[in-house]
């Protein structure tokens, strides 16, 4: 099971979940929630430590499961010696940096660190990092767990886009690391930074992979391995080859995309320890060691990263020193580590994969360590500042002896880790298959960063713990005597638990050469052997006898001491501006905020424009793609006047011709009368003359429902008219837009233009025979009982459609219920006397007693003829409903039709009773539940047939089923209950909105 | 007639383009009825007989075409629910912008 180690990472970031978001396990002290997540990396160290005897004997193992099988993505995960070495060092590093970060949160001694830290920090000039006791930091746990998945599952995946999936995640959980004390300016700025480049880069890796795969033909690893000469020989290698480079050099701080990573130093310290220098900036190291086999072994391949590596590994140890920051210096010299692996990886040589495997593991190992130690220095004194500190080891000794381990290693001296990681890098480069130029070159650059190196970590060890304090501190500010006195006062070993992460790494670094090189040997060597792509020998000896590496590693470390004693005047050295990357950086992203603004420039903010851009692209499309010349085609043309002349003339053509002719002309009135009410009724008018051509068709149910709908939809524009202010309507309708009329006057033209065309085409062009609709009318009284062809298709061939219709319109109803809900809180919120919400009226008013004066919509009595006619009214819709419902199989009119019935009589109620009145009366109105039952009903009534022999919304009758004796006419069949159900739906969805619309604006005026 | 019928369609839907795109929103809303109402007559046009009698199994002679009726069924009812919900957002920028004029609803207020 390989999935094994990223699910037990997996288990301890949701324990960190657990650990950051219930609040009764909060208050767990941070040293012990260290303890106990460092489990899940412990195990899953075990999990891989399980399979390495297997990897070690030359097996890869694989495990995969279909992923998105339609596009041949699978989740796959691949387990050779890469990955095991990556895999090891990500969980045992994240197991340490677990514990250690543990201890770096706890809550300190006030006593102790109110004077000094607080002092420390002031003279700093950065706010303490340090929290207060009851702060939870769980949450970082939660980040670092989920990181921890991420890079586990980028160096496990085996297939690239599951591999993707992981380096997009572990980008992300650096950007929340580095974020993490999120008032700080400079760790946010640093954390946008970071995700802004190595962002980027993951989509031009992207980019980079879907071309490997699509040249390979498969997105899985393996294929892609092994079509190494297919890829090599593609005319897209160079780009292919150029994306996935960009993706690696940004994430692994390649010049000149490095300085990314000295600004993610404003991470916590764990973090820094763990993603920014072991673990996730060798990702792109890990990457491209893991396409080396196939992408390699190209003169482009060795150019590109023997000239990046080279540079990025001389310029980070340059700038490195230059440092007086411990982090910071810590950092650069990551930077050049990271140049010296990418270069490795470029030389076509055995030793250098045998180089790129121990310098992986010797930097993870002593750079993991001095960052912890680092941390240690800055959590007891306060400051990372080498000018300031020094003089340590007599209060720290433990620290100081860990970091002068790992600093040995760090300055490649025998007989630590670090010695034979250098000793091997040079023996690469000097090996025959390179050019000669490069044999020259490389060493000679790379005994100049041996040097740099070899200082710095001289600085980092020495000026910390040895050094007099103060050394390059400037006179002018030698008033920090007294507080630096302070700090070596206050500071002492930090608690064992907190050294045991550096501790361990340092010791390894000092054990596995020095005593027990065989627990790493094999390991190592099948790393090598799978980046190599080819058998690659491993041996761990410290002395090789007197060759050339030895000499010239000795150069390095005599003019490393030379480096060691200027360091101060190097550092005193102004910086060079055209170095910095930052300001080509920050150039960048103001380039990007001007774009930005133009695009927003563009944004005219007025609705109508944006309707009048997209409706001109509409019919812009229309023109360009619709066809529509084929209108002006001879046949086409001859047909359309046949039919036009064919006509006979009739008393039903004169009628259609009339109600067109009324529909238009109430539509253009609505355009030029001036109140807004009486556009409403020529509107109403308007949809009254469809109506008429409708029932024309002949069409008398659709008719029917159009003559209801119209009638509803004025109501409900009405009662929305009158709740707006008055004044503010009367400023609307006087409204001048003279100025854009035209405009709208052309668009509006065009339009018209563009349907006429439209129609023509298409009724010129349609067939004269429908394939469906006999099908419909042969079948609708044999299958559904129902002559009603056209209710037949609603409630039955397309139930499933309706049913879907009323739950639409349901919706709807509940929509303009919460908005306007929403919009009355708005009201009281905005200071205006607040009148009770619609939930709370709707009880309320039926409890409340009657006005005594009986009023109607506007405040005006009704008479009493009117009253009654509202009982009658609302009688008769009842009668008309239940008639609708029962016959409408057979006779026009259908649940739809019934249901918008009942809601005009209630509406008329509400018109002639006034809000309050109606409400009392109609308290049994529930439009809530009818909304329920109808849409429970379908259900039910759909459902049923299945149970009784039928299927799914086919068609079954009850009433006979059960024997029931029932009026001539009359079945209690699924479409009647669908009817039923639809005119319960309906009923509540439009006493909804037409209650919520009505609701009485006593306030306004 | 089709003729005829396909000019009414346009004229319809210029009117509605017309008042859809006009300042004040009640207007916009009723531009939107209008153009539904254009779209319906266009999918009656559409069907593939010309009726002489009602789609009932029961009548005799040529039947209208049922299929565009239904749809057209459907569609009224469900541009019915939007026009509701139209209207209410319309309540919903009164009270937020005080404005039932459409360039004066920009930018985002609380």
């Amino acid at each position: 099971m390989l999935a094994l180690p990223i699910i037990a990472c997996l288990i301890g970031a949701s324990a960190g979940a657990a650990f950051t978001f219930i609040p009764r396990v909060r208050s767990i002290p941070s040293h012990a929630l260290g303890w106990l997540l460092a489990v899940a990396p412990a195990s899953a160290f075990t999990a891989i430590v399980l399979h390495v005897p297997q990897i070690t004997a030359g097996d890869a193992l694989t495990w995969r499961i279909p992923w998105l099988p339609a596009l041949g993505v699978e989740f796959a995960f691949y387990l050779d010696g890469l990955s095991a070495l990556f895999g090891l060092i990500i969980t045992g590093i994240g197991a340490l940096v677990l514990i250690y970060a543990g201890y770096y949160f706890a809550p300190k001694h006030a006593d102790k660190r109110a004077t000094g830290g607080s002092h420390a920090a002031a003279l700093h000039g950065k706010p303490s990092l340090h929290t207060t006791a009851h702060q939870t930091n769980a949450h970082f746990f939660l980040y670092v767990l989920l990181f921890m998945t991420s890079m586990l599952g980028l160096v496990l995946a085996g297939d690239v886009i599951t591999l993707f999936l992981f380096w997009e995640g572990t980008s992300i959980t650096s950007f929340l690391l580095i974020a993490y004390k999120t008032k700080d300016e400079e760790a946010r700025s640093g954390a946008f930074k970071a995700l802004f480049v190595t962002g980027g880069g993951g989509i031009a890796l992207l980019a980079g992979l879907l071309f490997a795969a699509a040249i390979s033909g498969s997105t899985d690893l393996m294929t892609i391995l092994s079509n190494g000469d297919a890829l090599r020989s593609s005319p897209w290698y160079p780009v292919m080859l150029g994306l996935i480079a960009f993706g690696a050099f940004t994430k692994s701080a390649q010049a000149p995309f490095h300085f990314w990573l000295p600004k993610a130093m404003a991470a916590p310290t764990p973090a820094s320890a763990y993603l920014h220098s072991a673990t996730m900036v060798k990702a792109g190291v890990y990457l491209l060691a893991r396409l080396h086999p196939t992408l390699g072994n190209t003169p482009l391949w060795f150019w590109l990263l023997i000239v990046t590596g080279g540079t990025t590994m001389l310029l980070g140890a340059i700038i490195g020193l230059r440092q007086s920051d411990l982090k910071g210096m810590l950092a650069y010299s990551t930077v050049s580590q990271l140049g010296a692996l990418t270069m490795l990886i470029g030389e076509e040589a055995p030793t250098a994969f045998k180089a790129l495997a121990i310098g992986i593991l010797a930097h993870a190992l002593y750079k993991g360590a001095l960052f912890m130690v680092a941390g240690i220095v800055d959590h007891e004194t306060g400051t990372r500042d080498l000018r300031r500190l020094g003089n340590l080891w007599r209060v720290m000794p433990w620290t100081f002896l860990i970091c002068g381990i790992a600093a040995l290693s760090m300055a490649g001296l025998p007989p630590l880790f670090g010695f034979l990681a250098k000793e091997t890098l040079l023996a690469a480069e000097l090996e025959e298959v390179l050019p000669r130029l490069t044999r020259i070159v490389l060493p000679a650059v790379t005994v100049l960063t041996g040097a740099l190196m070899l200082a710095q970590a001289a600085s980092l060890a020495l000026d910390t713990f040895v050094t007099r304090p103060g050394v390059g501190w400037p006179a002018a500010r030698h008033d920090s005597e007294d507080g630096r006195a302070h700090y070596a006062l206050h500071a002492h070993e930090p608690p064992a638990g907190m050294l045991l992460g550096p501790a361990a790494l340092a010791a390894l670094s000092l054990i596995i050469t020095a005593f027990r090189p065989e627990i790493v040997v094999g390991l190592l060597a099948s790393a090598a052997t799978a980046a190599y792509g080819a058998p690659v020998k491993v041996a761990l000896d410290l002395f090789h006898g007197i060759n050339l590496p030895l000499i010239l590693s000795s150069t390095a470390i005599a003019l490393g001491i030379v480096l060691f004693t200027l360091r101060s005047p190097i550092r005193s050295i102004p910086n060079a501006r055209a170095l910095n990357m930052n300001l080509i950086y920050d150039g960048v992203l103001r380039v990007l905020d001007r774009a930005a603004d133009i695009a927003t420039r563009t944004q005219a903010g007025r609705i109508r424009i944006y309707l009048a851009v997209i409706l001109t692209a509409f019919f812009a499309l229309v023109i360009a793609f619709g066809g529509l010349w084929r209108v002006f085609d001879g046949a086409a043309l001859a047909n359309l006047s046949r039919r036009l002349f064919d006509e006979p003339f009739s008393t039903q053509t004169a009628l259609r011709a009339f109600g067109l002719i009324l529909a238009v002309a109430a539509s253009f009135v609505s355009v030029i009368i001036r109140r807004d009410l009486l556009a409403i009724i020529a509107l109403g008018s308007s949809g009254l003359a469809i109506a008429v051509v409708i029932a024309l068709e002949p069409s008398p149910d659709v008719a029917l429902v159009q003559a209801v709908v119209d009638t509803l939809t004025l109501v409900v524009l009405v009662l929305a008219l009158s709740r707006l202010p008055h004044a503010q309507r009367r400023r609307a309708e006087e409204l001048n837009d003279s100025g854009i009329q035209k405009w709208n006057a052309l668009l509006a033209v065009a339009g018209g233009a563009l349907v006429t065309a439209l129609c023509l085409y298409a009724f010129g062009s349609r067939p004269r025979t429908s394939l469906v609709t006999p099908y419909y009318e042969q079948n609708a009284k044999p299958l559904t009982g129902a002559a009603d062809i056209v209710g037949a298709i609603v409630v039955d061939f397309r139930g499933f459609d309706t049913m879907i219709e009323i739950t639409v319109f349901s919706v709807a109803g509940i929509g303009v219920f919460s908005l306007l809900r929403y919009a009355m809180k708005k009201r009281e919120t905005a200071g205006l006397p607040a009148e009770g919400e619609i939930e709370s009226n709707l009880a309320a008013s039926s409890q409340r007693p009657l006005p005594p004066t009986i009023s109607g919509i506007d405040g005006g009595r009704t008479s009493p003829f009117i009253r009654a006619l509202g009982y009658v009214a609302l009688l008769l819709a009842f009668i008309l409903a239940v008639v609708q419902m029962v016959y409408g199989h057979d006779q026009p009119g259908d649940g739809f039709t019934a249901g918008v019935t009942l809601s005009l009589g209630i509406g008329f109620w509400y018109v002639v009773f006034g809000y309050d009145e109606a409400k009392q009366r109609l308290r049994f109105l529930r439009p809530g539940l009818l909304i329920g039952a109808g849409i429970l009903t379908v259900m039910a009534g759909s459902t049923a047939p299945t149970f009784l022999g039928g299927g799914f919304f086919s068609p079954f009758d009850f009433g006979a089923a059960l024997g029931l004796p029932l009026p001539e006419g009359f079945y209690i069949s699924t479409s009647f209950l669908f009817e039923l159900a639809i005119c319960l739906a309906v009923l509540g969805a439009a006493t909804l909105i037409i209650d919520t619309l009505g609701h009485p604006e006593r306030d306004l005026e | 007639m089709e003729v005829f019928v396909a000019l009414t369609i346009s004229v319809l839907f210029a009117i509605g383009v017309f008042q859809l795109l006009r300042r004040n929103l009640i207007r916009s809303a009723i531009g939107m009825a209008i153009v539904s109402n254009a779209i319906n007559l266009f999918l009656l046009a559409a069907g593939a007989y010309r009726g002489e009698v009602a789609a009932y199994a029961n009548q005799v002679g040529q039947r209208s075409d049922a299929l565009p009726q239904a749809l057209i069924l459907t569609a009224i009812v469900i541009s019915m629910g939007g026009f509701a919900v139209v209207l209410s957002m319309l309540y919903v920028l009164s009270v937020r912008y005080k404005t039932s004029d459409s360039d004066e609803v920009k930018g985002l207020t609380h």
